[in-house]
């Protein structure tokens, strides 16, 4: 192939890439589907996902003493996020419906029954089900650590050791006691640290909304079939490989811009870093490549424009789920989480999550990038070929 | 009003925002009567005849349909009209069969009553053999004529058809024209836009010519053609001695002319005169081999009245 | 009545007869939900984290922590207990992700806690629920063995078991809260029926618009019918198609994905009010919209952003905030808070707030449409 030829084909095909682009925006309700929706997403999703995806820990303090303000202190330095609510009512509907993970009741009178020496129960609201279970266990350990000093003093007054509670309690506290360190250590070399709420959504939106768009433009594929466009550029003194890489072109341009567009807007306005400039870009293009074959599969497959929507819907979204672009890998059961690794997106998301986490460089995500080229080239090749019968048929 | 006058229209108006479509429309048709609005796309055809459709509220102007006014909100005047839109107003998933249940269910018709039409119909528009495919797949002609087919369905006395041939292969126009002539000979009140001058000569008996809003001429074809006086051409092919001296003596003959064989005569009223023509043709003792009639072209008298041409 | 019925009937024909409505209300919408069902059954009701116990003391203080701590959490289901032999053991398995998280216990551990000395418990594994609940078991035990130290330093003569029979002052009692919350898989569900059924009804009033530029409205205001029967006759189309799909999709989804929704009555009230909410506000979106193509894109537009704002996609309503507040402006919210209030076992049978929210949306939709529906109504 000479220099001038692979000109005129660079040409053709870029001449069919761009028309792509130029029909996805004449359609102006692209524009809120390709930059406003998916950025909108981000926000809310990297807002929900902040809070560390856990309702929070609703607080009725009834009493508002000492004592039961050092609780609820002790509750927070423990790691919950504590919602005060104001009455039992209030706490039990918004633990039913989901908004609380569960509700501790501080009756009145904590404080005064405390001193007294008289047992108290607090009530703590939660679902029948595990997760309330782990709550309670972990609510137990916070107020046996915190009253330990309480029932020290308790004890004491019953062994006939004088002195009022304030006193028996400080003298408990201040006693010696070595007790037992609880040593945290992570597992293997593997100490991730965690992703933050926007970085999760973002990548995650990334990979769903590269496959959404371009399965969605794949209906102008079929368009222009019917409308006998592709017919008339084969009629064009270009030759067929040529229009099939025009089309795979503007498949792909679509998925990379709408990449890019995501890539900057999360940059720009959450503040997201993709790590390593090099390891993201090959990500992006090896998905957008990705993402190009499945809408030319598609195109190429659908016998009408709804079909294809319908199915591309279908297809992205489902995808996005099972590969983990809807909730983090991380949630899964096991054998569901091996099962995500057939899809594309899950082994991008692991690329992007070596990358984000800071410490991966371009060598870090060769495997991911590998399999995802493998995707790509299988999804070209079965959509050229497809697309090449559906044109000459 | 006339015992058998089915519709009649006067100062009827309508404006979209500060265009004027129908400035001034009004005219009369009665039972029988074909009555063509004849004028070039944008004259206010598919506007006034919207209006009196009752499909578009007009400004201004009354609409009497079978002598009661009538309006977008009478459904009695709407039992009597039978509307065929110049677009395909046909439902393409549908079979033919369906379409016409469809509407004729609407127009009120029973079901036993719209089955019986719906088989009238069909033959009427030649499509029995098609009534159970979807009018998709449909040629341009075929789906023409179901649309017509749509507005006979209840038996309206007044049927409005837009443009009925717009865009339609020769055949099928022909049949349409021939079913609209028979309807007229039934007696049905047609009221027929178009701006096929041919057409308008052929079918209608009076004609409108309408113009930005106003209708500038109305009246028979030959009424209008006299607006400009013309006359009729009669073109013979002879064989034979030189006859044009004795045609030039006939009363109604106001100019003759011949030239190797073709002789052309110049008449008031060809139907009149042609036999008198021929006669005098025979008696010379030449032998006619061919006679073609030229009436004079509301073409022309269209140009007179506007400036402009039927078809721009 | 009679013309509204002949109108409906001719639309349903065209819609059943034209494939895309089939796929957009049933197939895409239950498709979705399965996957969603399948990825999600194993996150919501996640299995007890177990947490491996590599006992190298082999002390009375061990074997108390495992059968007074642990043991009671095992049974009640919290977490499962695996015993190992070794530290390598424990941390292996970690590793693997067989256990989530392990307690190792050094050798001497029992006899520095018994005669006072500083004893270290070591955990395994930093993430997750199961880390977190080992620490939270670890730290309660840790608390305790620092009573009976204290006890011992500020009692003179006071005793191990004498300080254990002290009860603890404060106990924390659970009390049962009824689930009135759909489970992820349900949510998603009842989230695509719900974001679809805005797709689906947007075939009915709408279709004005299709008949528009198709020319035939002109003979359907020809024709000797009042034109509010049409209107009419567009909505309620909407309306059953909205209430067929939405019926099969969680009939389908109760049968085939085993979501359990709420007392029939109820949901079907609130099936009923959604659609007719949904219909109303895609029909008010038709009117703005001049042609079919410019109306089908507006309703696009504001179906996908009711829907994300409205928790389709995301649990929007336990975020709280400026969000939570604007989901209340959206259908869908009030939708899947409809079907929150019916779930459970002791749920009411009807959620008569959400249900009257979206009769509320339909009115005032609806409404709006009709006034401006004159402008549609012309060929």
């Amino acid at each position: 192939m000479t220099a001038a030829t692979a000109m005129t084909i660079a040409r053709a095909a870029g001449a069919i890439a761009w028309a792509n682009l130029v029909r996805l925006f004449r359609d102006r309700t692209n524009v809120f589907f390709v930059v406003i929706f998916p950025i909108v997403l981000i926000m809310v999703l990297g807002l929900s996902f902040g809070s560390g995806f856990r309702p929070p820990l609703g607080v009725v303090n009834g009493d508002g003493g000492p004592r039961a303000t050092e609780l609820v202190r002790a509750l927070e330095a423990a790691g919950h996020r504590i919602v005060p609510v104001s009455g039992d009512a209030e706490a039990r509907d918004a633990v039913e419906h989901g908004r609380l993970s569960g509700a501790l009741i501080v009756p009145a009178g904590y404080d005064r029954a405390l001193r007294a020496y008289t047992p108290v129960t607090l009530a703590l609201i939660g679902r029948d089900e595990p997760a309330a279970h782990r709550l309670g266990a972990a609510l137990n350990a916070v107020v046996t650590r915190v009253t330990m000093p309480a029932r020290a003093a308790a004890y004491a007054r019953s062994a006939g050791v004088s002195g009022g509670f304030d006193e028996l309690v400080a003298r408990a506290e201040a006693a010696p006691a070595p007790g037992v360190t609880v040593a945290v250590s992570a597992a293997g070399a593997a100490g991730p640290s965690p992703l933050g709420g926007y970085e999760v959504a973002a990548t995650s939106q990334l990979l769903l909304f590269m496959f959404l768009t371009s399965l969605n433009a794949a209906s102008a594929v079929i368009e222009t079939r019917s409308l006998g466009i592709s017919r008339r550029m084969y009629a064009a003194p270009v030759p067929v490989g040529v229009i099939l890489l025009g089309e795979a072109a503007g498949r792909v341009a679509v998925a990379l811009l709408q990449g890019l567009v995501i890539m900057a807007g999360s940059a720009l306005l959450f503040g997201v870093r993709w790590g390593d400039p090099a390891g993201a870009a090959l990500l992006l293009v090896a998905f957008a490549l990705v993402s190009g074959g499945a809408a030319m599969l598609l195109g190429a497959a659908a016998r009408t424009g709804q079909q294809a929507n319908a199915l591309g819907l279908l297809l992205a979204l489902g995808l996005a789920a099972a590969g983990g672009a809807m909730a983090p890998l991380e949630f899964f059961p096991a054998p569901m989480r091996l099962l995500a690794h057939v899809t594309p997106h899950a082994w991008a998301l692991d690329g992007f999550a070596e990358l984000l986490r800071g410490d991966a460089g371009l060598a870090g995500v060769l495997p991911q990038l590998g399999v995802l080229t493998g995707y790509a080239a299988a999804l070209l090749a079965l959509g050229a070929w497809r697309l090449r019968a559906a044109l000459t048929r | 009003m006339a015992q058998d006058e089915i519709l009649r229209c006067h100062e009827l108006r309508k404006a979209f925002g500060d265009l004027v479509a129908v400035a001034d429309v009004g005219f009369a048709i009665a039972a029988g009567e074909t009555y063509g609005l004849l004028g070039p796309n944008g004259a206010g055809k598919t506007t006034t005849i919207s209006m009196i459709a009752g499909i578009l509220d007009r400004d201004g102007g009354e609409v009497l349909v079978c002598g009661r006014p009538h309006g977008p909100s009478s459904t009695w005047g709407k039992r009597r009209i039978g509307y065929v839109p110049q677009e395909l107003a046909l439902y393409p998933d549908l079979t033919a069969r369906e379409n016409l249940r469809f509407f004729a269910r609407l127009h009120g018709l029973g079901r036993a009553e719209a089955r019986r039409r719906i088989d009238e119909v069909l033959a009427v528009v030649g499509l029995t053999g098609r009534a159970e495919d979807a009018v998709k797949e449909f040629s341009g002609g075929m789906k023409r004529r179901l649309n017509l087919g749509v507005g006979l369905l209840h038996r309206p006395p007044l049927l409005i058809l837009d443009e009925p041939t717009a865009g339609v292969d020769p055949q099928s126009r022909n049949a349409i024209l021939e079913s609209v002539a028979a309807l007229a000979g039934e007696g049905t009140a047609i009221l027929y836009t178009t701006h096929y001058m041919e057409e308008a000569e052929r079918l209608c008996d009076r004609i409108g010519i309408l113009d930005l809003g106003r209708i500038r001429a109305e009246g028979t074809r030959r009424e209008l053609v006299a607006l400009v006086g013309e006359l009729d051409r009669i073109t013979l092919t002879v064989e034979g001695p030189r006859v044009v001296p004795s045609l030039q003596a006939l009363p109604e003959v106001r100019a003759a002319t011949g030239h190797e064989g073709r002789v052309e005569v110049m008449v008031e009223d060809a139907g009149r005169a042609l036999p008198r023509v021929l006669g005098a043709a025979t008696d010379a003792g030449v032998t006619v081999r061919a006679v073609e009639v030229h009436e004079p072209n509301l073409e022309s008298v269209f140009l007179h009245l506007t400036g402009k041409a039927l078809r721009d | 009545m009679r013309a509204t019925l002949l109108v409906m009937a001719k639309d349903l024909r065209q819609r059943v007869r034209d494939r895309s409505l089939f796929l957009l209300a049933l197939v895409v919408p239950f498709g979705l939900a399965a996957v969603f069902s399948l990825v999600f059954r194993g996150i919501d009701a996640q299995a007890a984290p177990t947490i491996a116990l590599a006992d190298r003391d082999g002390g009375p203080v061990v074997t108390a922590f495992a059968e007074q701590a642990l043991r009671p959490l095992e049974r009640g289901g919290v977490i499962r207990l695996r015993p190992v032999a070794e530290e390598r053991e424990a941390r292996e398995a970690v590793e693997r992700g067989e256990a989530d998280a392990a307690y190792v216990v050094p050798p001497g551990f029992s006899d520095a806690v018994t005669e006072g000395r500083p004893a270290t418990l070591q955990i395994i594994g930093d993430s997750g629920q199961g880390a977190y609940i080992a620490r939270a078991v670890a730290e309660s035990f840790a608390a305790e063995v620092r009573y009976v130290q204290v006890t011992l330093a500020v009692v003179d003569g006071g005793t191990f078991e004498g300080a254990t029979l002290v009860p603890r002052p404060v106990a924390v009692e659970e009390l049962g809260a009824e689930r009135r919350q759909l489970s992820l898989a349900e949510g998603f569900a009842a989230g695509m029926a719900v974001f679809f059924l805005f797709f689906t009804v947007q075939f009915g009033f709408s279709s004005v618009l299709d008949e528009r530029r198709d020319g035939t409205l002109a003979r359907l205001l020809a024709a000797p019918v009042p034109r509010t029967a049409i209107a009419l006759a567009k909505l309620l189309t909407g309306v059953v198609a909205g209430v067929a799909a939405t019926a099969v999709l969680m009939s389908a989804s109760a049968l085939l994905l085993g979501a359990r929704w709420g007392h029939p009555l109820g949901v079907g009230l609130l099936v009923v009010a959604g659609v007719l909410a949904a219909s109303g506000v895609m029909a008010l979106v038709a009117t703005v919209a001049r042609t079919a193509e410019q109306a089908g894109n507006l309703q696009s537009v504001v179906a996908v952003l009711c829907g994300v704002l409205g928790g389709v996609f995301v649990p929007v309503q336990q975020l709280g905030g400026a969000f939570a507040a604007l989901s209340l402006l959206t259908p869908h919210r009030w939708f899947l808070q409809g079907l929150a209030d019916l779930h459970g076992e002791h749920a009411p049978a009807v959620a008569p707030g959400p249900t009257l929210a979206l009769l509320a949306f339909a009115a005032v939709t609806t409404g709006v449409a009709l006034l401006r529906v004159g402008r549609m109504l012309r060929p």
